[in-house]
């Protein structure tokens, strides 16, 4: 770069000092590469989103379909009650194994991945690049995968949903380790603590709070995505539902969905108050717990210091430690996890392995693969479209600092949050069923379900932004509209092409599970191949999937740096 | 474990008792284009109580990292407790460092574990493996910190948060993690930098008492002369990374301390000027040898004024 050369040296004169901010005024080649590279992007969006063919009049005409599928299917049913419960507990605890186990291996990979704490720079960039990569590999492929390494149960599904959240879980959690203050960690090592001995006394206490908020924030998002294992089959709500659509029992189907939503937004908030305690934590004494236990004449500290006394928080903490194992206990309980698959699995490990290699593309040839591949990019870039758009209206209403008064906001924090709660495969399952419509309806599922989250990172974004440029334009007697568009807006630009990359390139593993389901794309062709135990196809279309993923990853990166 | 709690043998082997606790010979450190110490030697007896004394940047800070391993000289070497700490890696490395309690400006305690909790850290290199909150700790080991808690007067917030504490208290927590070592010497990183005056003289006090109450070897930087010159046996003054002074405070006057810096105290009316700026404004031209001057001259004057 030229900024580093002409960084000023210490002792020089002013004119140094000048040079820097005069280039920085010329556009520099890489951001009129990048700039070209965005308008091609929203171009592409635009031009798949017409191709994906989505128009109101065809959406409204299609609603008809809607009501007729409804006469015809009259009232939803559900599976009896106690199935229901014991389908629902089943899904619950798998996902929750799942999560656990991701978190659990993410440590070590967080640990090597943080700056501060990894025993060197190879294997920062080794354990960072292991995170893409697991990343990059949706969970219904490696569920795939593992139901023809096990027999079928949970535990495919744990360890699909388990390995895929390594990618995200190691990432946030070194994350979090940078973020720490390292002095207390410096200080326990200056005391002859050894780097593990450091890390569970000085990095551990730190970073457990944001830790436990990650894994429940996965453990939601696994939660969502959980439906569309049992397409593959995995046991639980995803599977009972998969074989009430096939065998056109589509009142159960949809009951089942309903179920799902319902668990869906449950979790949401169960998980989200979970999360207001954890990060409160720092005492307020003022809690239920709190008052609970002052009534019930729990004091603060004993008289006798030489045990440790029930205080406020060792109560709360043992209370919660109790609660959590027990729902670890209870999980594993309803999992039933065939533990004696583990060892077999060992075995038919070269046996599967040579079955996906080398890749083919089977049956088919190359054109209709990329045919196919390009339909999912064009079903992702279409839905991050039409998210964008919408999430610039509702997330800007959503932001303090836009929002007209207080209750706004609220109004619109409310709207992103409920559509957080709804797992938007679900959501293209039940508009593809109900519309009769394929790829149209998955995308605008897509869509919607992306507002949730593109919408509230865009949110927190514009409440981040220096207030400063808003107060000089409002003191010249600006409107609120020019306000937001002079001083907010640009501020919050280039946080949004960051989210909209990061929308883009969660769409795109979206897009192909969307297949799955009939909402057009790979994800067909991928069923198929899974199902007609053509696993070189399976493998070639991973493989795509894992270009494009790591493609869409590496230009975000791109962007990030030369938008800084 | 008994084995575990003894320090190893090059460290209290006779040979140590005779010669000096601490040797640095010919020490020099840089950081990319800035020498932080340059040439230094420096021996330390058993038992003695010496203040570093030095402007920002002059290198205290990195003189007391390398006494603990912490830092490695360019060349030079650095010999404490008979073993050449410079050489020292892995275990060796950590038993030594188990010797040596360090205290530190900013406290460096755990915010988010108990104050008890905190000082058990002192305790790590004398265990094996990790230990996660009090979970683990043996029950002497226990009571030992609650001991070394009551010694530094704070028994009854054994099972607070230690970021509950004010100042004064978390470095007194500082402390009792550091004797929770049972260290033979004592490095002490302007302890009281961050702390206002009372709990300064507090802190100072204490360190000074366990010193001698226990035998401590002490090696603490202050930028304060007048209690560098008040609370320390020795003193050794670093300039630009280079030992300028090194003499015992008997008969020694700040005037003394002053004149061999090169810098004389101007008028009392200055100074008060000055201190009523302190912390507030920044200093004129901005050079970070100016601002560690202000404190100098600020935090001597402050004592004079309580007198
Ligand atoms: N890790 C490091 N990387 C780069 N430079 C460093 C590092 N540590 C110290 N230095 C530099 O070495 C010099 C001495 O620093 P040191 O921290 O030892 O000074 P100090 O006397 O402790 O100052 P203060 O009173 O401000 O704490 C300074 O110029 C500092 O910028
Ligand atoms: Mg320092």
């Amino acid at each position: 770069m030229t900024l580093t050369l002409e960084r000023p040296q210490p002792g020089q004169a002013d004119t140094t000092t000048l040079t820097p901010r005069r280039s920085q005024r010329r556009a520099r080649p890489e951001k009129v590469a990048a700039g070209l590279t965005l308008v091609v992007l929203v171009t592409a969006s635009v031009v798949s989103l017409i191709s994906v063919d989505i128009s109101l009049p065809q959406m409204i005409a299609s609603w008809s379909n809607a009501t007729r599928f409804f006469d015809r299917v009259g009232i939803i049913s559900f599976p009896a009650p106690g199935e229901l419960l014991y389908l629902t507990a089943l899904t619950v605890g798998l996902v929750l194994l799942g999560t656990l186990f991701a978190a659990v291996f993410s440590v070590p990979l967080a640990w090597l991945a943080a700056a501060n704490t990894s025993p060197g720079r190879g294997w920062m960039v080794f354990a960072r690049f292991l995170g893409v990569a697991i990343r990059a590999v949706p969970d219904v492929v490696l569920a795939m995968v593992f139901v023809l390494m096990f027999s079928l149960g949970t535990l495919p599904g744990i360890l699909a949903i388990g390995i895929h959240s390594i990618g995200m879980i190691s990432k946030m959690f070194a994350d979090a380790i940078e973020q720490i203050d390292d002095g207390p960690r410096l200080a326990i090592r200056a005391a002859g603590a050894t780097r593990l001995q450091e890390f569970f006394s000085g990095v551990l206490p730190q970073v457990l709070p944001s830790w436990v908020a990650t894994v429940l924030h996965r453990n939601d998002i696994n939660l969502r995505g959980s439906v569309i294992l049992g397409y593959v089959g995995v046991a639980g709500l995803g599977l009972e539902m998969s074989y009430a659509f096939k065998s056109l029992n589509y009142s159960l189907g949809l009951g089942i969905a309903v179920v799902i939503f319902a668990l869906c937004v449950v979790m949401e908030i169960v998980s989200s108050a979970v999360r207001t305690v954890m990060l409160g934590f720092a005492p307020t004494r003022h809690g239920i717990g709190d008052r609970l236990l002052r009534r019930i004449g729990v004091t603060g500290v004993t008289a006798d210091a030489s045990h440790h006394p029930w205080t406020y928080a060792r109560i709360r903490n043992a209370v919660w430690g109790t609660l959590a194992a027990l729902i670890v206990i209870g999980s594993i309980w309803i999992c039933d996890i065939k533990w004696g698959d583990i060892l077999t699995f060992w075995s038919y490990l070269p046996e599967t392995a040579a079955k996906f290699w080398p890749p083919s593309f089977g049956a088919y040839d190359a054109p209709v693969m990329l045919a196919a591949m390009g339909e999912t990019i064009a079903i992702a870039l279409a839905a991050t479209i039409l998210t964008l758009l919408a999430s610039i209206v509702i997330g800007s209403l959503a932001a303090r600092n836009v929002a007209p008064n207080p209750r706004v906001r609220a109004g619109f924090r409310l709207v992103l949050v409920t559509i957080r709660g709804i797992p938007e495969i679900i959501l293209a399952i039940v508009l593809i069923v109900v519309t009769g419509l394929g790829t149209q309806a998955g995308t605008i599922a897509l869509a919607i379900g992306g507002i949730g989250l593109l919408g509230k990172l865009l949110a927190d974004s514009l409440e981040e932004v220096r207030p400063g440029p808003e107060q000089a334009l409002r003191a010249a007697g600006a409107t609120r509209l020019q306000v937001y568009a002079g001083a907010t807006a640009p501020q919050g630009m280039k946080a949004l092409i960051g989210h909209s990359f990061y929308m883009l390139d969660t769409n795109i593993r979206a897009a192909t599970i969307l297949g799955l389901v009939g909402g057009g794309g790979v994800g067909y062709y991928l069923l198929n191949a899974g199902q007609g135990s053509r696993y070189d196809l399976v493998t070639t279309i991973v493989l795509m999937i894992l270009v494009t993923v790591i493609m869409v990853e590496g230009l975000a990166v791109w962007m990030r740096r030369v938008f800084r | 474990m008994p084995g575990l709690t003894q320090p190893p043998q090059a460290i209290t082997g006779p040979a140590v008792a005779a010669g000096p606790v601490i040797a640095v010979r010919g020490v020099t450190k840089t950081f990319g284009e800035t020498t932080a110490l340059h040439d230094v030697s420096l021996t330390v007896a058993r038992g003695e109580i010496v203040v570093l004394l030095g402007l920002s940047g002059s290198g205290k800070s990195t003189l007391l990292r390398h006494l603990d391993g912490l830092d490695r000289p360019d060349t030079g070497t650095v010999t404490v407790l008979g073993a050449t700490v410079s050489r020292l890696r892995g275990r060796p490395l950590r038993a030594l460092r188990g010797q040596v309690g360090f205290v530190f400006q900013q406290f460096e305690l755990v915010g988010s574990l108990t104050v008890l909790e905190n000082v058990l850290t002192g305790a790590l290199f004398r265990v094996r493996g990790p230990r996660l909150g009090l979970w683990g700790y043996r029950r002497d080991l226990q009571l030992a910190a609650l001991g070394h808690l009551d010694r530094v007067g704070l028994l009854t917030h054994a099972y607070q948060r230690a970021d509950t504490l004010s100042g004064g208290q978390q470095q007194r927590v500082g402390i009792a993690r550091a004797l929770m070592q049972n260290p033979r010497i004592l490095l002490a990183d302007e302890p009281v930098a961050s702390l206002d005056p009372e709990s300064s003289a507090q802190v100072m006090a204490l360190i000074r008492e366990i010193a001698i109450d226990s035998g401590l070897t002490v090696v603490c930087s202050l930028h304060q002369v007048d209690l560098a010159l008040s609370w320390g046996d020795r003193i050794v003054g670093l300039r630009h990374g280079e030992v300028v002074l090194d003499t015992a405070t008997q008969g020694l006057s700040k005037q003394n301390v002053m004149e061999i810096y090169g810098r004389v105290t101007t008028s009392t009316a200055e100074l008060g000027a000055i201190e009523t700026e302190l912390g507030t404004a920044p200093d004129e031209d901005g050079e970070p040898d100016e601002q560690g001057e202000l404190d100098l001259q600020t935090f001597s004057s402050a004592r004079d004024n309580r007198r």
